[in-house]
């Protein structure tokens, strides 16, 4: 395949990026991993001037719990780093869980959280969860940094609010009370595919009653979205299947899904159904019953 | 980018090092050299395999720093400075690993052309999970398709050389 | 096994493996030729369109670029696979009739040049309308694709064996259904790669092809020169699956680069381009009528079938006739009637793909099968056992049929996947489903008018008997044909297997073979190894017996060694015996040859489908489908095969794995598909799902004993045979699991939720 020429820096710090991202003037791309960006090129969706990469940048790549802060991850943690996290598993399990279901080993080894976040492709599989764990995005800029939540970070498909002059330097998820958090993702085949429909749930629930839910749908809409009627039917209410039902059903109507070559609108919907209350059930810890329950 | 100029001979060209089954290598690569093709082109490594270009075959598996990675999707100035290990460099000298040894008894080879980069993937299994379970063999391998095999045999082999390998520790 | 061989029937390790494993063997793309050029084609991106002008002026001035050719620069003759359909040309003269089509080649010296040249490349198109569909296709006022076809009808057959309409009249039960077989690929892994250079006026060409033989004729032909001067090599291949079975633009670009340079030009395809050449599994239109008596006995069947054939015949003129030959196989009844129109259109060629022709038609019969024994009550295993294929018989389309264990297989089949316990009883979303196979071992004709042999062998000696070389044309694709025919010539020969190097698929430095297709090479290339092998033997004990004071007749050889037979202590290194016949006689060689004996009916299409010998086989897949989702999980795999006497056991049972791979994968989860403007969707490994190694179980493959006595040792084939039953199989499965039929492939998640929510819906329907 024919991958352009370009310019590539390596710069040693998030400033020298940022000051050569400004100077590049929107000509240039950010280079972490690069799983997506090089296969965008070769595909000759973007033909960038310029490559700015991030691995010569010290630091970018942990993942530490940061007292008063939360739970801290660099940009450039890559999906096995976070499927191998120990702090991850004992903090927030359904993190690592939905990195270990991400593309395949290989891609795993070099995609980045940071990537898969800043590519801004509505299939991706990490936004939902953090979304539902409530994560900040740290962004670094020539005029200093911002954080922003990350569920107003998303624009549309493959758009963001980061500039071109910014990198994504690290994503922050706050301590919080949930009780429990999944991510359930349908795609068509166990390995190598993109997500049909990918539902994460973040729950706080109080025994038998769920005080709060955030329920965060995937590929199913130009950016991640939030079924907020699905999460206001389920607050402060004891959970039974006939619950769940309506929170799917809700979710299903809040969705705005294409159909494409992965799947129809109408059936992308219904999997919303399907895969709410599947998320929810794993966030609630209670076992899923395998039979067909009714279409 | 000048696109009317002739092609690799012109751009700029970089000079890195990569340390490739235990040897250093200076090479000069452009910004749009793929680490695969280095390997290929320039270093004569044929093992490595092209299947789709795109990380969705696994033909191109390499590790990198012991880690199984798809070299067609790694600039080669990214990898400057760092650790390969392709296919020619899994058997030591004329002694065949493990791994290709079961390969080689078990069937485990139609084609070969999915052979290398399953047995780097497998290689970096064995090398974390010393007694995988067949789901986790299957997990290591489930980005390298096979178009020959049904992965069948190919499983069946790497749990063979996870026998072996245990007995010989 | 009952007879006692010195090599056949163990699963010796394979001859190339080492090579493989330590990744020393090259394939056509790892080749590098001092002073080489790299090239490619340029490809339509119109479905069909004029060629009004093409500007090769800039690219050629790219520095880099050392030649840029069009339809002006290469012979103007049509070629295709089949002198009957010689309907395409190396690059488009007046227009191209598919997106991806050839209208240029470059040769430069780096790929990067290449891309960018071709890149520089102007061509000027006037869109002409296209058509995407079979029927639409032959409709009034479509689109003329090949002026010599009205209607696009490209192979037309009307063939008729008894009486369908009496069979029918008299049946206790007709069902007729209407089935939709999809497009898909072959997608072997190693992507097609053309070298080719010239030495004087001789032109050798090392190419990704499953046939030297017949790209060694096309190219002679194409370019006007004498068999001699053409040489075809094929390096390790990256697996075929009837994919590389026929020359290709890039063999030929090759060819005319390397002599206009005056340098080797290493052509090749990326990914994208193997999409869109494709010559892959035609999607078929299947009406199927079949009749029963009241015991669920076959009376009559009735094809009805569409094929969209693509833009270019290359071998699926084969293909239409095999859709239909070879569905008399695995079932006996006396009525038959095939209809077939293969259909041009706007899309690339579809042609031969492993089961060639079988496969769609075989799901679109066992589902049939299946819903005819719901409607009369019977049991799948009791229907297909009744209207089992026997051996020793013709099929009504005249293919003698010799050996079969079709009831063994079954039977056998039904043991191992616990069938008896687990139909009906299995739980909700849980189902078993079965299907028969049979396929071919060789076609018993070659696909161009010749009386030239099949196979030819030739095996010699080495001076001091210490190592012999195999030469044979046949064709090693991943197959394993080269260690199995040296095992076969160590049998033949009585010799040691280690000792002996295989050269083959080299049209001037091994023999004339046909190649791998058909599934023909351990059949008919094995034969002509156990002649040569044979002559060899013979050669040797005459010596050995005058050295030994013996007759010959008292001789035999095994594993490298000459004994009397009745009191074997007296015997003697080969070696010995075999350097002494060098220095007496000159080099110790054997060769062989086999041809087909004259087979099949004397009615048009009558050869197709035709073979010395058929495999036959039983299949049962077991399937969890996740009834809110439809996804299919397939959880076990039976198959057992009735391939005569068992060269190689671990490779035939690696093949009957690959084949039931490639069927799982095409039942499930593979599909070409294309937007309005006939543009492949899908042209990457990440949208045309091929199943990864967490999709697909451990499969039980078992080999049943038989003896095939139109085959070497009684063998026969197993490598396109384990992917025919495997639609239907999972079709039958779903079947069960969920009761819906599926009539149309790919048997999708999505599809197969829309059948469930439907047939909840029928049956909250009012039943009034």
């Amino acid at each position: 395949m024919y991958l352009p020429d370009f310019d590539y820096y390596a710069p040693e710090t998030l400033k020298e990026a940022c000051s050569l991202l400004a100077r590049l003037n929107g000509g240039a791309s950010v280079l972490a991993g690069g799983t997506d960006l090089l296969s965008h090129m070769k595909n000759e969706l973007i033909s960038p001037k310029a490559l700015v990469s991030l691995r010569r940048i010290k630091g970018l790549d942990t993942i530490a719990y940061v007292a008063e802060k939360g739970l801290v991850i660099g940009a450039r943690a890559t999906h096995n780093d976070l499927a191998g996290s120990q702090v991850l598993r004992e903090r927030y399990p359904a993190l690592p869980e939905t990195a270990r279901v991400m593309a395949n080993n290989q891609i795993r080894n070099r995609g980045t959280i940071g990537g898969n976040i800043v590519s801004a492709v509505p299939s991706a599989d990490l936004p939902p969860i953090l979304i539902a764990l409530g994560a900040s995005v740290v962004i670094e800029g020539p005029n200093g940094t911002r954080t922003v939540l990350l569920e107003q970070f998303f624009v549309g498909p493959r758009r963001s609010i980061i500039a071109a002059d910014e990198v994504l330097a690290g994503i922050v998820i706050p301590d919080q009370a949930t009780t429990g958090s999944a991510y359930c993702k349908f795609g068509l085949r166990r390995s190598g595919a993109l997500a049909v429909v990918g539902v994460a749930a973040s729950v706080v629930a109080d025994g038998a009653s769920v005080t709060q839910a955030r329920i965060v749908l995937g590929a199913v809409a130009p950016t991640p979205l939030r079924a907020r009627q699905a999460e206001t039917l389920l607050a402060g209410n004891a959970v039974t299947e006939s619950l769940l039902e309506e929170a799917g059903r809700s979710a299903a109507n809040e969705c705005r899904p294409i159909s494409d070559i992965r799947g129809s609108e109408e059936y992308r919907r219904d999997m919303v159904r399907v895969f709410t209350k599947r998320a929810l059930r794993k966030a609630l810890n209670i076992p899923i019953q395998h039979t067909g329950e009714g279409t | 980018m000048d696109d009317t100029q002739g092609g690799a001979g012109h751009g700029k060209q970089y000079a890195i090092q990569l340390v490739v089954n235990g040897d250093l290598h200076s090479v000069f690569v452009k910004a749009n050299t793929l680490l695969v093709n280095v390997l290929r082109n320039q270093l004569n490594l044929t093992g490595t395999k092209k299947g789709c270009e795109l990380g969705d075959c696994g033909s191109c598996t390499v590790l990198l720093d012991g880690k199984p990675v798809n070299s067609c999707m790694v600039l080669a100035v990214e990898a400057d400075g760092h650790e390969i290990t392709t296919v020619e460099g899994i058997a030591q000298n004329d002694q065949l690993d493990a791994l290709q040894q079961a390969f080689i008894d078990h069937a485990a080879i139609q084609c070969g052309f999915c052979t290398p980069g399953m047995i780097i993937s497998a290689r970096a299994l064995l090398s974390h999970t010393p007694h995988p379970t067949e789901k986790e063999a299957r997990e290591a391998i489930a980005g390298n398709l096979c178009r020959c095999t049904g992965y069948v045999h190919i499983v069946d082999a790497i749990l063979a050389a996870a026998e072996t390998e245990k007995k010989e520790v | 096994m009952k007879e006692d061989y010195s090599v056949i029937g163990r699963s010796v390790p394979k001859i190339d493996a080492r090579l493989k494993v330590t990744g020393q063997a090259l394939y056509a793309g790892d080749l590098k030729m001092p002073n080489m050029l790299f090239g490619k084609i340029l490809r339509s991106p119109h479905a069909h369109a004029r060629i009004l002008r093409i500007d090769t002026a800039e690219a050629e001035r790219l520095p880099g670029v050392k030649a840029v050719i069009t339809h002006k620069d290469v012979p103007a003759k049509k070629y295709g696979v089949s002198p009957a359909r010689r309907d395409e040309n190396i690059f488009c003269i007046d227009k191209v009739r598919h997106v991806g089509d050839k209208v240029a080649a470059v040769a430069a010296i780096d790929e990067e040049t290449v891309y960018r040249a071709l890149k520089l490349i102007k061509v000027d198109y006037e869109i002409l309308p296209a058509v995407f569909d079979p029927v639409e296709a032959m409709a009034e006022g479509a689109p003329l694709i090949h002026e010599d076809f009205p209607r696009n009808i490209n192979v037309e057959i009307h063939q008729s064996f008894g009486n369908v309409e009496e069979a029918f009249a008299r049946a206790f039960h007709v069902r007729k259904d209407t089935f939709l077989g999809h497009r898909t690929y072959h997608c072997p892994l190693e992507p097609h790669v053309s070298l080719a250079f010239w030495e004087g006026d001789k032109v050798t060409l090392y190419a990704t092809t499953q046939k030297a033989h017949y790209l060694q004729v096309d190219l002679a032909r194409q370019f006007d020169l004498p068999m001699g001067k053409v040489r075809v090599v094929c390096p390790f291949i990256g697996g075929g699956f009837g994919g590389k079975a026929a020359a290709m633009g890039l063999d030929f670009a090759a060819v005319a680069l390397s002599r206009i340079t005056g340098r080797p030009v290493k052509m090749f395809y990326d990914r994208d381009e193997m999409f869109t050449h494709n010559r892959g599994r035609h999607r078929q239109i299947m009406e199927l009528t079949t009749g029963v008596d009241r015991d669920g006995k076959i009376l009559g069947v009735y094809a009805n079938f569409i094929m969209d054939g693509g833009a270019y015949t290359g071998n699926g003129i084969a293909t239409a006739y095999y859709a239909g030959s070879l569905l008399p196989l695995s079932y006996v009844f006396e009525n038959f009637k095939y209809d077939m129109l293969r259909v041009y259109t706007n899309l690339p060629g579809s042609a031969s793909q492993r089961g060639h022709g079988a496969v769609h038609p075989k799901y679109a019969l066992e589902s049939q099968l299946e819903m005819i024994a719901r409607d009369l009550g019977m049991d799948s295993l009791e229907i297909r056992l009744r209207n089992r294929r026997k051996p020793d018989t013709v099929t009504v389309n005249e293919l003698t049929v010799n050996s079969c264990k079709l009831e063994t297989c079954i039977e056998t089949a039904r043991k191992r996947s616990g069938w008896d316990e687990k139909k009906g009883n299995l739980p909700r979303g849980r189902g078993i489903g079965v299907a028969l196979g049979g396929f071919v071992s060789g076609a018993g004709y070659p696909i161009y008018r010749t009386n030239l042999p099949h196979s030819v062998a030739l095996i010699r000696v080495n001076e001091d008997g210490s190592a012999a070389t195999l030469y044979t044309g046949a064709v090693d694709i991943g197959q394993g044909s080269n260690t199995v025919l040296c095992q076969m010539a160590a049998e033949a020969m009585g010799f040691r297997y280690e000792d002996i190097t295989v050269v083959s698929a080299d049209t001037e430095r091994s023999t004339h073979d046909f190649g791998a297709y058909s599934s023909r090479q351990t059949l008919m290339s094995g034969w002509a190894v156990k002649r040569a092998g044979g002559m060899v033997k013979e050669r040797l004990l005459e010596a050995a017996g005058v050295m030994m004071n013996v007759k010959p007749e008292e001789l035999d050889c095994r594993d490298a060694e000459v004994f009397v037979k009745n009191n074997p202590v007296v015997r003697e290194p080969f070696g010995k015996i075999a350097r002494e016949y060098f220095v007496k006689n000159g080099p110790l060689v054997g060769h062989g040859s086999y041809t087909p004996p004259k087979l099949g009916g004397d009615y048009k299409g009558g050869t197709v489908g035709t073979s010395p010998a058929y495999s036959f086989s039983a299949q049962i897949i077991e399937v969890q489908i996740d009834e809110e989702t439809g996804e299919i999980g397939v959880e076990g795999v039976w198959d057992v095969h009735d391939s005569g006497t068992v060269i190689n056991p671990a490779l035939v049972h690696g093949q009957s794995h690959g084949g039931i791979y490639m069927g799982l994968g095409e039942a499930i989860w593979e599909e070409v598909k294309f937007d309005e403007n006939g543009r492949i969707l899908n042209p990457n490994l990440a949208e045309y799902r091929m199943p990864t190694a967490l999709d697909v179980p451990m499969m039980d493959s078992l080999a049943v004993e038989g003896f095939e006595p139109a085959g070497p040792w009684g063998a026969k084939e197993v490598g396109e045979g384990a992917s025919v039953p495997t639609e239907g199989a999972v079709a039958n499965a779903i079947l069960d699991a969920t009761g819906v039929f599926m009539d149309s492939l790919p048997l999708t998640y999505e599809k197969i939720w829309r059948a469930l929510k439907n047939k909840k819906r029928g049956e909250n329907a009012d039943p009034r």
